[in-house]
């Protein structure tokens, strides 16, 4: 049997890798993807291991690609991603260069991208220095237009005039204060609040917002801010007002003494802008420039570190042989691919100029080998499903050929529509057609992506849907009438049947076949076009895709079954087929195999002439169980006695499916005495040939497992038996 | 609908469980602080921290690996999710998430009061906060002299004022005073906690109450054994102590009266729980009477996820990912300073 019914037939290999060559002879392999590597230093700590300063390196280097990477996508420069370069992993001498060239990087990066930040802050200031200046101007104006008074001392004046008592501080000398800033938006209130509450209020506080919003540099948030100028009298106050405006993290300025001050200050903070300005727009050009170049190949240093660090784990793996100066690898790999793997070998060794080749060893073991099923672009969505209910055992017979007609078919039975499945087959095929442009934009989207997995899948289920619904001769819920329908409303006419009267006089009218000329004979291909006109359209459908259903899942059903005996066959366990096989068999075709034979039968059986007659077969199947003959009148002769012996031998079949395997299994390790538990031990013997100490643990194994094997065994045949139940009580 | 809460609990509560139980699985497990334990050097600790639910958390940014930067980061950490579950939060949950923080910025007033009256700079206290306990009118704190001009001004607009009722008093605020504050701010706040879980009933309170009742006890025992030596008098003492807990009324009023170490103990030993803490450890074992108490919390702890439609799991999560966050600094700590007699003495929690 090919590698496409069974899993493929693996060896255990220990590889002897020279300590030069190791790395580019792992590097080789890991290109070609043959082989599954094992720990060979389990109880190690991963810190502990050999190459962990190796992988550190990576690590360090993946940090620095990451941060690359960030600093483009924040420039917004498209980093070329190709999948035909697919750049191997670095040979270890390059890899000081690469991470020379990183390093120096993302030296030269963080230094522009640091100045960028302060002069954007800078800006900021600068700016929100401005927005303050031209606000507070506003306050003070507006105050001193209302009160009409000289510039000098303003805001103090409109303050005695507010506030009794304030000439007494006057008087005193307290001098008057101001602190001006900026704040959050929706800290406002709270600030004013706890000032009032904190200062007593010996405050005054005006504000105002602040037309545009500026950028937070901490955050990258965009928020409105709020200008505000407190005045206040006196030192203590001052620090108070300081320390609250720190707790609100408000950005201070000073505020100036005087409106030509201002409209210095003013003056200076525009120039200064200005020339911020040109310098942040060449530093900006700078890191671009930086960052495009660094582009180009950051993809080809993604791909090459995570290869190398990949190559490092799996040198973590392999044991160190000190005399011999060579890597010791243990590594599952297929028997067909030795040969691959010898040359991948070679070409290592070549590459990393190592005097003593590296060399393969195969070596026996006892280990069940993984599973490998290979797979192609169209196998691989089938063995997916598959593996959605389990992996199968090392060399087991895998079910996914099979899987490539039953699953789209089932699914056609179940769909079964022209028109549908034409639109599902030209989507599928679409995606099949474009696979390559799709592959390489590598969507996030979820849905898409399984859709995508999924397309041979999808194609097959669309093609058989095409084909179920020209057997059911749906097309979008309507019948096409494509050979011309078999029968004939006029004959009932010429046959004097029907007159005008008639059809005028019944609301429903019955084509009765046994008129000649009504039924022509069967439509060629389907169901016949008539049948969409037809009151009882449903029922007669129902009916129809209800048997063809149990047929063909009593035939799925069987075929799996059917199935088991290669497995038993391969792993040499023939009491299974008499134990499980056979009794499985016998119980599925006994029951339900019957049913189907009962289902042609009656098709065949009984005509349109005698439709009449014809029985109710759930009737006939249920009296089967209750063994009971009824006023049924059999639907041929020795019905009866035939149905009784079919249950009988079904009922049979139950207590060997239940206990058989684990009784026999008891039986064959206990005893000793009779022919075949001889033959049990032989056959252990011959299993473990090379190894005569093994029979015994093998033994002892079974005595062990022997309560656990019972239920194991107690629980399939269970399932088995409900599943066949409830899928054919689905089913009628 | 309010008879049986656990029916409608998913409703509104049923993501955020779930999380947090998902979050849960990601808390280390003895296996990973033995192999913790065995590093030799914080790179080690890295390397290994990689493989668990925290991931990059310490290889991001490329500063110099220190334990004050790995306790920052845990803490972060912390903080990243306690506000992720406090955003989706509906209605009792997210109540009951900021009876959380509020724990955190009684501490973090205090500590901010203590530090202003050393005369520090508030800008060099701030970092040292508990992120939890963060909140807008903090770093005003120092600003206050008494404690009521503290709540009258500042805390007034915060939640912390419900727990000011007793607190509020004229007298200056001096180191001694500001611990007086902080333990009856506790003792508001754990009485205040302890009702709310009450009411809430269903498996919020039977899970929560031995939890709260416990931490009202620990305090309890901690403030007497703290105020040995101190002038805090018995009847002062008594106002202290929360009086949610299992000991009271019997057992705060011996402890009222107690005067030494041997006295707490004998009113520990009234109660089966308290006794195993304050047995005196068998010999080897370096653990402090702190330790027997975080042992005892995280058992509390960790039992608040054998059930199911209850609000304790957020409250367990966060107190045992603060245990982790201190298990790891602890190493951290050792690991630095060589000190590997000691690096056992961390509490695993699963």
């Amino acid at each position: 049997m090919g590698s496409v019914f069974r899993s493929e037939e693996m060896c255990l290999v220990q590889l002897f890798l020279q300590s030069g060559s190791a790395y580019d002879c792992i590097s080789e392999l890991g290109e070609m993807g043959l082989v599954e590597f094992r720990d060979l230093n389990p109880s190690v700590n991963s810190f502990q291991r050999r190459f962990v300063s190796e992988i550190k390196r990576c690590e360090e280097m993946e940090r620095i690609l990451g941060y690359l990477l960030r600093e483009i996508r924040k420039a917004n420069i498209a980093v070329p991603e190709d999948d035909e370069i697919c750049p191997v992993a670095p040979p270890p001498k390059h890899v000081l260069e690469i991470m020379e060239q990183l390093q120096r990087l993302e030296v030269e990066l963080s230094e522009v991208a640091r100045n960028k930040e302060k002069l954007q802050r800078n800006l900021l200031e600068l700016t929100e220095y401005t927005h303050m200046l031209r606000i507070t101007r506003t306050f003070v104006h507006s105050r001193s237009r209302n009160k009409a008074l000289g510039p000098q001392y303003e805001e103090f004046q409109s303050i005695e005039s507010d506030s009794a008592g304030c000439t007494g501080m006057q008087r005193l000398g307290a001098k008057l204060g101001f602190v001006s800033g900026l704040i959050h938006r929706v800290k406002v209130e709270a600030f004013e609040r706890m000032l009032w509450r904190v200062c007593k209020g010996y405050t005054i506080l005006s504000y105002a917002e602040l037309g545009e919003s500026l950028a937070d540099l901490d955050t990258g948030e965009i928020s409105t801010n709020v200008v505000f100028l407190i005045s206040f009298w006196g030192d203590q106050i001052g620090q108070k007002v300081q320390k609250i405006c720190d707790c609100y993290h408000c950005h201070l300025y000073p505020h100036p003494e005087n409106d030509e001050e201002r409209a210095d200050v003013m003056d200076s903070l525009r120039t200064r802008i200005q020339d911020l300005n040109n310098v942040l727009h060449r530093t900006e050009e700078y890191l671009r420039q930086v960052l495009q170049k660094a582009s180009e190949s950051a993809f080809t240093w993604v791909v090459q570190v995570k290869k190398m660090k990949a190559i490092y784990h799996i040198l973590n793996l392999c044991s160190f042989d000190v005399t011999n100066k060579c890597l010791i690898a243990e590594v599952w790999c297929p028997v067909n691919d030795l040969t691959n793997l010898r040359g991948a070998l070679e070409e290592g060794s070549r590459k990393g100029d190592a005097t003593v080749p590296s060399f393969v060893n195969r070596i026996p073991s006892n280990d069940t080998p993984p599973t490998l099923l290979r797979t192609n672009k169209f196998t691989s969505g089938f063995q997916s499903i598959v593996e959605a209910y389990g992996v199968g055992d090392y060399r087991e017979v895998s079910p996914a050929p099979y899987t490539i007609i039953t699953f789209p078919f089932l699914f056609a039975v179940m769909f079964g529509d022209l028109g549908h499945g034409m639109v599902m087959a030209c989507f599928a095929l679409w995606m099949v057609l474009t696979e390559k442009s799709h592959k390489r934009k590598r969507s996030d989207n979820e849905i898409w992506t399984m859709f995508f997995e999924g397309r041979y899948i999808i194609l097959m289920m669309g093609l058989f849907s095409v084909y179920t619904g020209l057997i059911y001769n749906d097309c979008f819920s309507k019948s096409l009438n494509i050979f011309g329908s078999g029968w004939s409303v006029r004959a009932m006419f010429t046959d004097q049947q029907w007159t005008n009267e008639t059809l005028q006089t019944n609301t429903l009218l019955i084509l009765d076949p046994n008129v000649s000329g009504v039924f022509v004979g069967p439509y060629p291909f389907g169901i016949d076009p008539i049948w969409n006109m037809a009151v009882n359209r449903l029922s007669f459908l129902n009916s129809y895709k209800m048997k063809m259903s149990v047929i063909i899942g009593v035939m799925h059903m069987s075929f799996g079954v059917v199935l088991s005996v290669f497995n038993h066959l391969h792993f040499k366990q023939r009491f299974n087929i008499y134990l499980l096989f056979l009794p499985e068999l016998l119980f599925l075709l006994c029951l339900f195999g019957y049913l189907v034979f009962m289902i042609i039968y009656k098709w065949l059986a009984f005509g349109a002439r005698d439709s009449r007659l014809a029985p109710s077969i759930l009737i006939h199947f249920i009296n089967m169980f209750l063994m009971q003959g009824g006023d049924n009148t059999p639907l041929y002769p020795g019905q009866t006695g035939l149905q009784v012996f079919l249950v009988v031998v079904a009922l049979l079949c139950v207590p060997v499916l239940l206990i058989g395997k684990p009784v026999y299994l008891y039986w064959l390790h206990r005893g000793g005495k009779s022919l075949r538990l001889r033959r049990g031990y032989e056959r252990v013997r011959r299993v473990s040939e090379d190894d005569m100490s093994q029979a015994p643990a093998y033994a002892d194994d079974e005595e062990e497992g022997f309560d656990d094997l019972m239920t194991s065994r107690d629980t399939q045949p269970k399932e088995v038996k409900t599943a066949t139940v409830h899928t054919s009580h689905i089913n009628i | 609908m309010s008879l049986c809460p656990e029916l409608s609990f998913n409703v509104d509560h049923g993501y955020l469980e779930g999380l947090v139980r998902g979050l849960k699985a990601g808390i280390l497990t003895r296996s990973d602080y033995h192999n913790l334990a065995q590093c030799d050097t914080l790179e080690d600790m890295k390397l290994h921290l990689q493989s668990t639910d925290y991931g990059s958390l310490l290889t991001a940014g490329n500063e110099d690996l220190t334990v004050s930067l790995i306790d920052h980061r845990l803490k972060e950490n912390i903080l990243t999710e306690f506000r992720c579950l406090r955003a989706h939060s509906l209605a009792p949950l997210s109540t009951f998430l900021d009876y959380i923080t509020y724990s955190y910025m009684i501490d973090n007033v205090v500590m901010l009061i203590t530090g202003a009256l050393k005369q520090r700079d508030v800008a060099e206290l701030l970092p040292r906060c508990h992120p939890l306990g963060m909140f807008d009118q903090m770093a005003a704190v120092g600003i206050a002299r008494t404690p009521a001009e503290l709540y009258c001004a500042i805390l007034v607009d915060t939640p912390l004022a419900l727990f000011f009722q007793d607190a509020v008093s004229e007298a200056n605020l001096d180191a001694m005073g500001a611990e007086i504050m902080r333990n009856k701010l506790y003792k508001a706040y754990l009485e205040a906690f302890y009702k709310f879980c009450q009411e809430s009933g269903g498996a919020t309170k039977n899970i929560m109450c031995p939890v709260l009742e416990f931490e009202a006890d620990r305090r309890a025992f901690i403030i007497t054994v703290n105020s040995f030596g101190t002038d805090l008098s018995g009847g002062e003492r008594s106002a202290l102590y929360p009086s949610c807990g299992r000991l009271y009324p019997e057992g705060l009023r011996l402890l009222a009266r107690a005067e030494d170490y041997e006295q707490v103990k004998a009113v520990a030993d009234y109660y089966p729980d308290y006794k195993l803490i304050f047995d005196e450890p068998e010999a080897g074992s370096s653990r402090t009477l702190e330790d027997r108490f975080f042992e005892r919390e995280v058992q509390l702890n960790t039992l608040a996820f054998l059930e199911q439609f209850h609000l304790g799991v957020f409250y367990s999560y966060i107190k045992l990912k603060e245990q982790e966050a201190r298990n790891i600094v602890w190493i951290a700590e050792c690991v630095t300073q060589r000190q590997k007699s000691k690096i056992n003495n961390y509490i695993p929690i699963f």
